[in-house]
């Protein structure tokens, strides 16, 4: 369907701070039914996981092979929710006044790091130590990456925690002073008895910007950790520098993507509608495009370096990783990271949809679903890693029963963290509304309405 | 003598930013009140200097310590049990910057957890006199003064067009 072209309507909420306030604090209170029902399924389909899990550990951590699903499991999980938090930091570092009805939706996802803490406890058991690999640990003990890298997530999770919290704080005072008894006193303790004081929101705003900045920088080294240790260093041969930052820019692809899920569910399912317009689909679509373009290049790097040496280790990976055991998942990652994304988001009036943006949000997540697979499976495949190359290729391991279940019961935990904790804490942040409908206005000029904006810095 | 505090209400943030002024006038000193808002409002929009604060020392501190701890951490461990690779030096930057950049962000991010909490005086157990209606848009003056003060401030910020007039203890007057 052909849609004509015009700008997409200048957003304006037309409502007072008091009405966002009592909107966002009833929808806190009663989330609705559908809300539960939703929860009770995430929370079964968890369940099987952890049967699933059960099972896998009944095995032990000998056979490697078998915990390369849940490997890939924790890696999606870590790529796309750890990195979801970014989108508000971003946004809020370069004051884009269009992020304030999704910042908290992104900050959220700092919830889910205590999953994907937990999801990381038994892989240390199946990771082999460094000793006689190779590894960025040099000659440090073989536990090396079993302590530094758990140090480095956790850290990862309790700022991310800690920039949910604080960022927090003026709304959970605002469920305060509208709540009663029991709810009321456990936000009273919640809210450490803010008053939202000048001196107080300068330093919350100072402390809530230190905290993003870094998480973003530690956010990187994790990525970086993440997938030397977990994933390149137990595959003989694969000496690739471009690989973490590939990571990285997956990682950030599909925050973006999960971003824009997250919206149209709640566009879609809840009251949200009238916070989360055009204007946020679009701004994130055009982050999304060019992420999806920086997929194809940080991919094509590596792969072009390791295509033009032709030496037998390199050929040995380019055949493993994406042109013969693993090419099924190589293909599907590339026309679902890169390809179809592009050909989607391309084109202006899609992007200034919900539904384009949508889309293709969607695609991406299973694209980077499959781009973990084509990672971490193969990783866990290999029986000796302290080969010097590949000399024989390892048979592609399929996806079983019990590896299907974990999949769908890792995937179902980490929706239903985030959900658990958008009742903890309100799903929009009212007091950087709040702040937005003080800095703008709707003015005529000529014959349209336009939004100003005020810049006081 | 005992200093007391009064809170004017105001549903209007312009008129808030006038009552200061009245409040000024009284005798009022500028950092003998505080302005409390729903949300953040640009700097000096109620007249008020710019607030202080020392939250970027504590970043910097436990970032230096947490960078100290793992350098000796480092180095002390390659100096304890010196072993030669390949005829290279003992103490291997290269080895000691992941630990390193750890150690720096570990002591960053906690300093910096205590900082927002040290340097916004939270938690408080006591707000008094507070108003919820401050989270809904409303505009809160509160005044600190001796007790002999109160009448006046409070006359002052009713002047000023304050909507209500709440005492300590949260009782309205």
């Amino acid at each position: 369907m052909h849609e004509p072209h015009h700008p997409v309507q200048a957003s304006y909420l037309r409502m007072t701070a008091q009405e966002i306030t009592q909107d966002v604090i009833q929808r806190h209170e009663s989330p609705g039914r559908q809300f539960w029902m939703v929860t009770s399924v995430l929370a079964g389909l968890l369940g099987l996981g952890i049967i699933g899990f059960i099972i896998l550990l009944s095995k032990g951590f000998e056979d490697r092979n078998a915990w390369g699903y849940y490997a890939t499991t924790f890696a999606y999980i870590f790529t796309a929710a750890q990195s979801a938090v970014l989108i508000s930091v971003a946004l809020r570092m370069v004051k884009a006044h269009w992020r304030r009805p999704i910042a908290r939706i992104s900050e959220l996802f700092a919830a889910v790091g205590l999953f994907t803490f937990l999801l990381l406890i038994p892989l240390l058991w199946v990771l082999p130590v460094t000793t006689g690999r190779r590894s960025i640990w040099f000659e440090w003990p073989g536990h090396s990456p079993h302590l530094w890298d758990t140090l480095a997530l956790g850290l990862l999770v309790v700022c991310g925690l800690a920039l949910l919290y604080f960022a927090s704080i003026p709304d959970m005072a605002a469920v305060r002073d509208h709540a009663t008894g029991a709810r009321q006193n456990r936000y009273r303790r919640m809210a450490l008895g803010w008053q939202g004081s000048l001196h107080q929101w300068k330093k919350l705003q100072v402390g809530i910007s230190l905290l993003g900045g870094f998480y973003f920088i530690l956010l990187i080294v994790v990525h970086m950790l993440i997938s030397v240790d977990f994933a390149m260093s137990l595959v003989p041969g694969w000496k690739d520098a471009i690989f973490p930052a590939f990571h990285a820019i997956t990682g950030f692809q599909s925050a973006v993507a999960l971003t824009i899920v997250t919206m149209s569910i709640l566009r879609w399912k809840t009251s949200l509608r009238r916070y989360i317009e055009a204007d946020q689909f679009w701004g994130l679509s055009k982050l999304l495009l060019a992420l999806s373009l920086l997929w194809f290049y940080f991919w094509w790097s590596g792969f072009f370096t390791y295509w033009y040496g032709r030496q037998p280790a390199e050929q040995s990976i380019l055949k493993f990783l994406m042109f013969e055991t693993y090419k099924v998942p190589f293909i599907l990652a590339f026309l679902l990271c890169f390809v179809t994304p592009f050909v989607i988001l391309m084109w202006n009036f899609v992007r200034k949809t919900i539904w384009g943006p949508t889309l293709a949000a969607s695609i991406v997540l299973v694209g980077t679903f499959f781009n973990a697979i084509r990672f971490y499976v193969p990783a866990y495949s290999i029986e000796d890693s302290s080969l010097h190359f590949l000399e024989t290729l390892p048979p592609a391991n399929t996806p079983g029963g019990v590896d299907i279940l974990i999949i769908i019961g890792g995937i179902a935990g980490a929706v239903l963290v985030y959900m658990l904790a958008s009742r903890v804490f309100p799903i929009v942040s009212t007091w950087e509304l709040k702040e937005g409908l003080l800095l703008q206005r709707v003015r005529k000029l000529m014959k349209i309405q336009i939004k100003v904006l005020a810049k006081p810095e | 003598m005992a200093n007391k505090s009064v809170l004017g209400l105001f549903d209007n943030a312009d008129t808030a930013a006038d009552a200061t002024d009245v409040l000024l006038e009284a005798g009022c000193a500028q950092e003998d009140f505080d302005v409390l808002t729903g949300s953040p409002y640009p700097e000096g929009a109620f007249g008020e200097k710019n607030p202080k604060h020392h939250i970027y020392v504590f970043p910097l501190v436990g970032a230096l310590m947490g960078l100290s701890v793992a350098l000796l951490l480092t180095a002390g461990t390659q100096l304890a049990y010196p072993m030669v690779t390949g005829g290279k030096p003992i103490l291997a930057f290269p080895a000691m910057t992941i630990i390193g950049y750890e150690g720096t962000l570990l002591g960053a991010v906690i300093f910096t957890i205590l900082g927002i909490i040290f340097e916004s005086r939270l938690p408080r157990p006591k707000l008094d006199p507070y108003d919820p209606r401050i989270t809904e848009g409303y505009i809160g003056l509160l005044v600190t003064c001796t007790e002999e003060k109160v009448d006046v401030m409070e006359q002052a910020l009713r002047r000023g067009k304050a909507v209500d007039v709440i005492h300590e203890k949260g009782r309205a007057l």
